[in-house]
């Protein structure tokens, strides 16, 4: 398989600090590919220079042929790239079709009205709640929100940063169902979570990283698992 | 009594019109930069400014030629503002911006100066006539003018802002740029189409400010910021529905104050409400800002 985002050598700072520093991955078109770590290791700051809104000191993003490090976020969008950001950032006053409209932003096509009926379709806890706001949402539904919302601009690739975090597990398992039907039809997917456990079940391939590095990289079922998972919670002790 | 009453609140109302189209324009800007544009006022000066510059050269221009020319300097100028002090700052500093904004704002207000030397000029007013009487009360066509461009502009926006892909791209970004730019919503785009739709509907209230006034002064420009701001602080920071309901209750307020009280002390109750307010209501303005 090809890869369809290929990152390389990306440094990202906060002015002087480094939050990655000199990162290289690749994601294969069709995979799911997981991102782990400890806090602060930088995987949101990767999430957020792939999306375009942190902007690379130096390194490259190619994503289906074309380097896009440069360019706008909107932009980038329109390449094919989502991102479902860490704590989900629906848009609070808007109603739940809006929060849907405002995802397709980027697209022209008459495909629109069909494309919010299928995804409503997809979870009807959205459909009950079409037309309330956002804020009413459970935090489940909200993610659920954000992720048909990212679905709405028709992604090659999906970014999604800690989709698990702060809910119940009954609703992380829901999640979860719903991130392996998405790869089946089609959906590439790019995934950072905390919970390395649940993670390793539907990812093909992982990384680790640490602070701001990557440090490991593999696929589940290897027999370094338990160590990488120890390490995605505690990080390493060396220095 | 009763009927100064009446009248005090017919001329506040038609104040207040005008106070909302300024504050609404404002809030606007605010609620998507995040940011008091303090030039807001100033710009708009500037296109009344242009708008008094060619009635004198042509004395026979339209109500109408001169209403474009000012909205149309209105926007042109709120352009190189948002160029100068917005653009440049977007991840940056907030009060940079703002003191970028101050020191333009002195930079149009010298520009006018330049023009138009004197500091009072004749603008011309929309109808010589005498006011029109309602059941005694007299009620200026300026006046009714100003209530039906509020009125107007206020549906106007709300269909916008509620009806349109541009708008639904504003209110994405006003709740959270980052949501906005991850949506695929261009943000700075959509920041110099709110600039622009903020100056037009300000030049609109210039036009007709000044017609109602019948002249125009570089002062003005502080006068419109001004009022603005106050309108957008007593309805909630950031609100458009509060910014009108604040503009309406500064237009009453002033109009029954300056009956009673007279000019000096209207002007000082206004601020003594908005202390209040800000002392005893910071969580209420906040709760109306989110909604």
């Amino acid at each position: 398989m090809s890869a369809l985002l290929e990152v390389k050598d990306l440094i990202t700072a906060y002015g002087k600090i480094e939050a990655l520093k000199g990162v290289s991955l690749a994601v294969a078109e069709g995979s799911i590919t997981c991102l782990l770590g400890p806090n602060g290791a930088g995987k949101t700051t990767l999430m957020m220079t792939v999306a375009g809104i942190l902007k690379p000191k130096s390194g490259s993003i190619h994503f289906a042929g074309g380097e896009i490090s440069r360019r706008p976020p909107h932009a980038i969008v329109g390449a094919g790239i989502a991102l479902v950001p860490e704590n989900r950032l629906v848009f609070p006053n808007m109603t739940v079709l809006e929060n849907l409209q405002a995802g397709a932003y980027q697209r022209r096509d008459r495909g629109i009205a069909d494309d919010i009926e299928r995804l409503l379709t997809r979870f009807p806890r959205l459909k009950e709640r079409a037309g309330q706001a956002g804020a009413t949402l459970s935090g489940g539904e909200q993610q659920m929100l954000a992720v048909a919302r990212a679905l709405m601009s028709r992604p090659k690739l999906l970014l999604m940063d800690e989709p698990s975090l702060g809910l119940a597990p009954l609703v992380v398992e829901e999640i979860f169902r719903i991130i392996a039907e998405l790869h089946r039809d089609g959906t590439t997917i790019f995934l950072v979570e905390q919970n390395a456990h649940l993670a390793l079940t539907v990812a093909q391939h992982f990384y680790l990283i640490e602070q701001g590095r990557v440090t490991f990289s593999g696929d589940p079922g290897s027999l370094a698992e338990d160590e990488v998972i120890r390490r995605a919670y505690l990080g390493t002790a060396r220095q | 009594m009763l009927a100064d009453l009446v009248q005090n609140t017919l001329d506040g109302v038609a104040a207040g019109a005008s106070y909302a189209l300024i504050a609404v324009g404002f809030t606007l800007i605010f609620g998507v930069l995040r940011r008091a544009n303090l030039s807001y006022g100033p710009a708009i000066m500037l296109g009344c400014y242009l708008a008094t510059l060619a009635f004198q050269r042509q004395p026979a221009l339209g109500a109408l030629a001169l209403a474009a020319i000012a909205i149309g300097g209105s926007v042109l100028a709120g352009a190189y503002v948002e160029r100068l002090c917005f653009a440049p700052h977007r991840q940056g500093s907030a009060i940079a911006a703002m003191v970028a904004s101050f020191a333009v704002w002195m930079q149009l207000e010298e520009l006018a100066t330049l023009a138009l030397p004197r500091h009072v000029h004749a603008f011309p007013a929309l109808y010589d006539g005498a006011p029109l009487q309602l059941a005694g009360f007299a009620l200026r066509v300026e006046s009714l003018a100003m209530l039906l461009a509020a009125g107007l502009a206020c549906a106007l926006l709300w269909w916008m802002l509620e009806r349109t892909r541009f708008g639904l791209a504003v209110r994405a970004v006003i709740a959270s740029p980052v949501a906005a730019e991850l949506s695929g919503i261009s943000v700075p785009r959509t920041f110099v189409r709110v600039f622009a739709l903020a100056s037009a509907i300000g030049g609109v209230a210039g036009f007709l400010v000044a017609a109602s006034h019948e002249q125009v002064t570089p002062m003005m420009g502080m006068w419109f910021t001004l009022k603005g701001m106050l309108a957008m602080m007593l309805g909630g920071l950031g609100s458009l529905s509060g910014a009108v309901w604040g503009a309406l209750a500064l237009g009453l307020v002033e109009a029954h104050a300056q009956w009673f009280f007279g000019p000096q002390l209207r002007d000082l109750l206004i601020y003594a409400l908005l202390f209040a307010l800000l002392a005893a209501g910071p969580r209420w303005m906040i709760t109306r800002s989110a909604s």
